[in-house]
């Protein structure tokens, strides 16, 4: 049992290595040529590197051998349903479980509780980007379901984007687009995309690299949406106070 | 960062998933339970190695960058910081756990015809020059929403001429380097070119931020150009 998650192991060093050296290579040269840090002071740097070397070969190895297989397989068998609508209320509830535990997201509420001036109430933001974003994956899943282009969506999602952040104060515009990264965490590349990778495959008419990508795109523009509308309530309410 | 605040932080954003998926295994879907047993060893596999990711960056990786880079920026050199800028958004790329998923997913199901090393590359590519303009903003004073409307315009112009498959992709792409490794150093460099651009009294203030939004249109556009070029 043990054995199987370790299948293809020595392939996911082999990845990791090639990921981390552009960084070490770096360092190496910034250490030889600008800081000159004494020994054991990168002693302990060395040790963070290799932790986080092991971190991303287990992250990594866990990624392919668990959730990008089950997420496929679940994405086709729910797709193959005869009552496959399912996945739309499915993904809604996803999208808002991915944004509410996302540890980043605590942090963007802060700082707009900030920005506001405290006018904006935290847990009002958390709710409206949990439900923008529970949202955004019930839209993917729709899109796949039905065979829509994501340039539907994404097309008309940046116009409005563009034309709010007008109308909205300039603080508020560089907080919502930062945060489009906000919900597109480590969950939703690896599980959701994978589903809906799997919907795409067991669906008829549907190419898995066409329709099934796209995903995180949704999710990515959601949350700058969300807030660009609360700016746009709250800047609003401030000039009519004015 | 502690170990404890480190591992919790995991937990709260991997533990709901992983309930969800299980619920659904109990009553809709019923895969295999060998299958099942892997996603659940998979699962802890995942989330033990954020968690020494994690700690690793903030220990090892972190540190490392913010002290290079305000050596850089105290060197005062444009050139220099820009370079740096470059180099730095490159090499942080490569390493985003989620741009690694992203690339094996994509190379999987386009079967090697987008590959993994080279949507890396570009999507790395992409970064690594957007943190360059990034900077350069800060020293011309150029307003963060044209730059970014001017992208997102040219993004639009490009999808045209790229072939249909590039277009989810690139702009999936665009969302995964907003990741654990990314963000950090970005925010970093940002944070301390614009601090000190401040001082010398040229730039406004609301320069600081703006990185991560501009760090992922660069990807979209880098891989809609490939595209363009393989096609």
């Amino acid at each position: 049992m043990i054995a199987v998650l370790f299948e293809g192991f020595l392939g996911t060093i082999k990845d990791v290595t090639i990921a981390l050296a552009p960084v070490v290579v770096l360092f190496l040269l910034a250490q030889v040529f600008l800081l000159k840090l004494p020994r054991r002071r990168l002693f302990r740097i060395a040790k963070g590197v290799i932790v986080c070397f092991f971190g991303l070969v287990l992250f990594l190895q866990g990624v392919h051998v668990g959730f990008m297989p089950v997420g496929e397989m679940m994405g086709i068998t729910l797709g193959d349903l005869e009552y496959n609508w399912i996945l739309i209320p499915l993904g809604f509830v996803l999208g808002f479980a991915a944004v509410m535990a996302e540890p980043a997201v605590q942090v963007l509420v802060d700082q707009i509780e900030q920005v506001s001036g405290g006018s904006i109430n935290k847990k009002a933001v958390l709710l409206t980007l949990c439900l923008g974003v529970g949202i955004s994956v019930a839209l993917a899943m729709a899109k796949i379901l039905m065979g829509i282009p994501l340039w539907y969506f994404i097309l008309p999602g940046y116009v409005i984007a563009f034309i709010l952040s007008k109308f909205v104060n300039t603080k508020f515009v560089t907080i919502a687009f930062d945060s489009g990264g906000v919900a597109t965490g480590p969950m939703t590349v690896t599980f959701i995309l994978s589903m809906t990778v799997g919907v795409a495959q067991v669906l008829e008419g549907r190419n898995p690299l066409l329709d099934g990508f796209g995903t995180v795109a949704l999710v990515a523009m959601m949350p700058i949406l969300t807030i660009l509308l609360l700016g746009f309530l709250y800047t609003r309410k401030e000039k009519e106070e004015s | 960062m502690n170990l404890k605040e480190t591992a919790l932080e995991v937990l709260y954003s991997t533990v709901p998933i992983i309930a969800i998926i299980s619920i659904l295994q109990f009553t809709v879907v019923k895969l295999p339970w060998e299958v099942f047993g892997k996603f659940i060893g998979g699962a802890v596999m995942v989330i033990l190695g954020l968690i020494l990711f994690q700690l690793g960056v903030n220990k090892g990786f972190l540190p490392m960058g913010e002290m290079t880079g305000a050596r850089v920026v105290a060197k005062g050199k444009l050139w220099l910081i820009l370079c740096f800028g470059f180099v730095l958004g490159f090499a942080v790329t490569v390493a985003e756990p989620d741009l690694q998923v992203l690339a094996s997913q994509v190379d999987a199901v386009s079967e090697g015809q987008i590959g993994r090393y080279i949507l890396l590359i570009s999507v790395a590519l992409g970064v690594g020059i957007y943190v360059l303009l990034a900077l350069l903003r800060i020293f011309l004073n150029i307003s963060f929403y044209y730059l970014l409307l001017g992208s997102y315009v040219l993004i639009l112009l490009l999808s045209f001429f790229t072939p249909p498959q590039y277009l989810a992709v690139s702009l999936d792409s665009g969302g995964v380097t907003t990741g654990p490794m990314t963000v950090p150093f970005i925010l970093a460099l940002g944070v301390g070119v614009a601090a000190s651009v401040r001082r010398k009294g040229v730039a406004s203030e609301d320069n600081s931020f703006g990185f991560v939004a501009l760090a992922s249109a660069g990807p979209i556009l880098a891989v809609l150009l490939l595209g363009v070029i393989y096609q």
